[in-house]
């Protein structure tokens, strides 16, 4: 049976490039996917390319490149990238500049438009559609319209498939869901249809499982205390067969681990009903797959069915919604809580004082119950605490109030208990971008692929 | 004499977000656990649990071929990744704080 292997290169903006050179070179891949986006990244890389209209891409690209085309290149590898984020043209034009400047000619470079839907908000209100919020359940986006600035349809991978059959060796899109980069490779290896929707329920699954990168090879995971060597960090493969069924690995001699627990793990993360895990593409439904060890680092997945894509895409809006300060000082032994307590009730009243108009404010001890929050009992040597890291976070309305909070958490520096110190200069004030999750009928957002040679 | 279990004993956890919904997958040690868990560890109890935490609903689907338990968690995350002040902006850490759980289990 025919069989193809497609590996992930990366999770997120700022992932590990090494892990992605090292399957490229001794994974005996044939497809690299990477996903770069995540939910708030859409904003931030549109206002990128308002100051900047060459710039609005992924910029781990250009380092990526660098590294990954003449393995790709001498391997015959090819690669398919939502870095393109909000500006994919220029995205293009990068890679392009990198082709040339490593000498590589030849390359297919393709190019998928579409996902971006910002600039014709008002032709769809014009029309009615009125977007409702699918987390507040909000009906009408128009108390946060004039503040929108980034609206992505997250798109399947049709626009991927169709340069893939225009021979491209980089496929560059921009808001394409996580799985699309992956799901494409088999649809056009394997003649899908894209309307065979258990072929496609299972390309889902399978691209979930190893889209996160690490996130099914120890990344994440419980069995952390198993890993020997933490730094060597490896990212997965889907040996994928015609059929369907799958084979997650990684490549020979790469560390960490695939088990069925950890492809396990990866299954239930951030899926919500898993009878109807939705994509653009499809639903695909993983109450049935069944996981089977075959091997060191080999577990074969199958029995994942689909059920028909659905009419509508998921639309991420962004929107500007005030502004953060947030900044952090230390109490130390003796009376560390007491200590931060009295921290707690000096800014509390200082922002008072200051008539510091607060959205939303939040103060938590680090080492006592700043990740676990309410649920933290109290640690108890309560007395003997060595040092507590006292934090505040307030959403306020400009960035003056932002920074105003800030400089509140200096004067604890020499107006606060004895002992508190190590002020590190926070990251400035940063923007609110809220997101307004909602969707939008498939048909008003087609897309656009464009394939050209780089000579 | 009912029995208390720690729910660290019988599963391991793993959480992640959606905007403001934040999802954590509970997966049984042994198929004798995904039995016990399946009959206790209820949507109610998980929500009870985040009392002050998550504000809106929980919902509970079941794996049976993963022998996991998938809960839903929604207005969980103080307004999703971009907007929360919470320092576990992504919810990675929820999953760890169900761990924290304590079932009353009959015999």
């Amino acid at each position: 049976m025919k069989s193809i292997r497609i590996s992930c290169g990366s999770a997120s903006w700022g992932d590990m490039l090494d892990p992605a050179v090292e399957l490229a070179e001794k994974g005996d891949v044939q497809y690299i996917g990477f996903d770069h986006l995540a939910e708030l990244t859409m904003s931030i890389l549109q206002r990128m390319k308002v100051k900047d209209p060459k710039r609005g891409y992924i910029p781990d690209l250009v380092p990526w490149m660098k590294r990954l085309l003449p393995i790709a290149r001498a391997k015959g590898i090819r690669m398919l990238t939502n870095a393109g984020g909000a500006n994919v043209e220029a995205a293009g034009e990068a890679v392009e500049q990198v082709a040339r400047d490593l000498g590589v000619t030849g390359l297919r470079l393709g190019l998928v438009f579409g996902d971006d839907v910002l600039e014709r908000l008002p032709e769809f209100r014009a029309q009615g559609l009125k977007f409702p919020n699918l987390d507040t359940g909000e009906e009408d986006i128009d108390a946060v319209a004039d503040r929108i600035v980034s609206a992505n349809a997250y798109i399947g991978s049709e626009g991927q498939i169709e340069a893939l059959a225009e021979r491209a060796d980089v496929v560059i899109t921009g808001r394409a869901t996580d799985s699309s980069a992956h799901i494409a490779p088999m649809v056009h290896e394997f003649g899908w249809s894209t309307e065979d929707w258990d072929r496609i329920g299972a390309a889902i699954a399978i691209g979930h499982i190893i889209e996160c990168s690490s996130g099914c090879a120890g990344g994440m995971s419980n069995f952390w205390n198993e890993i020997k060597e933490p730094w060597r960090v490896a990212f997965p493969i889907a040996e994928v067969y015609e059929n369907g069924d799958a084979i997650i690995t990684k490549a020979a001699g790469s560390g960490r681990m695939v088990n069925e627990w950890t492809v396990k793990e990866h299954l239930v993360y951030e899926v919500h009903d898993p009878r109807s895990y939705v994509m653009a593409d499809g639903v695909s439904d993983l109450s049935q797959c069944r996981l089977e060890s075959v091997g060191p680092d080999r577990v074969r997945v199958t029995g994942f069915q689909g059920r028909r894509r659905p009419d509508t895409l998921k639309l991420c809006l962004g929107y500007e919604d005030g502004w953060v300060g947030e900044s952090e000082i230390s109490v130390c032994w003796p009376d560390a809580y007491e200590k931060a307590v009295f921290c707690e009730r000096f800014l509390r009243g200082r922002f008072e004082q200051l008539k510091l108009p607060i959205r939303e404010i939040r103060i938590d001890f680090i080492g006592v119950n700043s990740i676990h929050g309410p649920l933290a009992p109290l640690p108890s040597n309560l007395d003997e605490v060595n040092e507590i890291r006292v934090r505040v976070a307030v959403r306020t309305t400009s960035r003056e109030y932002a920074n105003q909070v800030r400089r509140e958490v200096t004067h604890l520096w020499t107006h606060g208990p004895v002992g508190t110190t190590a002020v590190i200069s926070p990251p400035a004030p940063r923007q609110v971008i809220s997101l307004w999750p909602t969707l939008i009928p498939r048909e008003l957002v087609p897309q656009r692929v464009v394939v050209k040679e780089v000579h | 004499m009912p029995r208390r279990i720690s729910l660290r004993e019988v599963a391991y956890a793993r959480s992640g977000d959606k905007g403001d919904v934040v999802n954590v997958g509970v997966m049984a040690k042994t198929p004798a656990d995904y039995e016990l868990l399946r009959k206790h560890l209820t949507a109610e109890k998980v929500q009870q649990h985040f009392d002050g935490i998550v504000k809106g609903p929980v919902v509970r689907y079941d794996l049976d071929n993963l022998q996991s338990l998938e809960f839903v968690m929604q207005r969980a995350l103080g307004g999703g990744a971009t907007r929360t002040l919470m320092m576990d902006q992504t919810g990675k850490a929820y999953g760890p704080n169900l761990l924290r759980l304590v079932l009353e289990v009959d015999g």
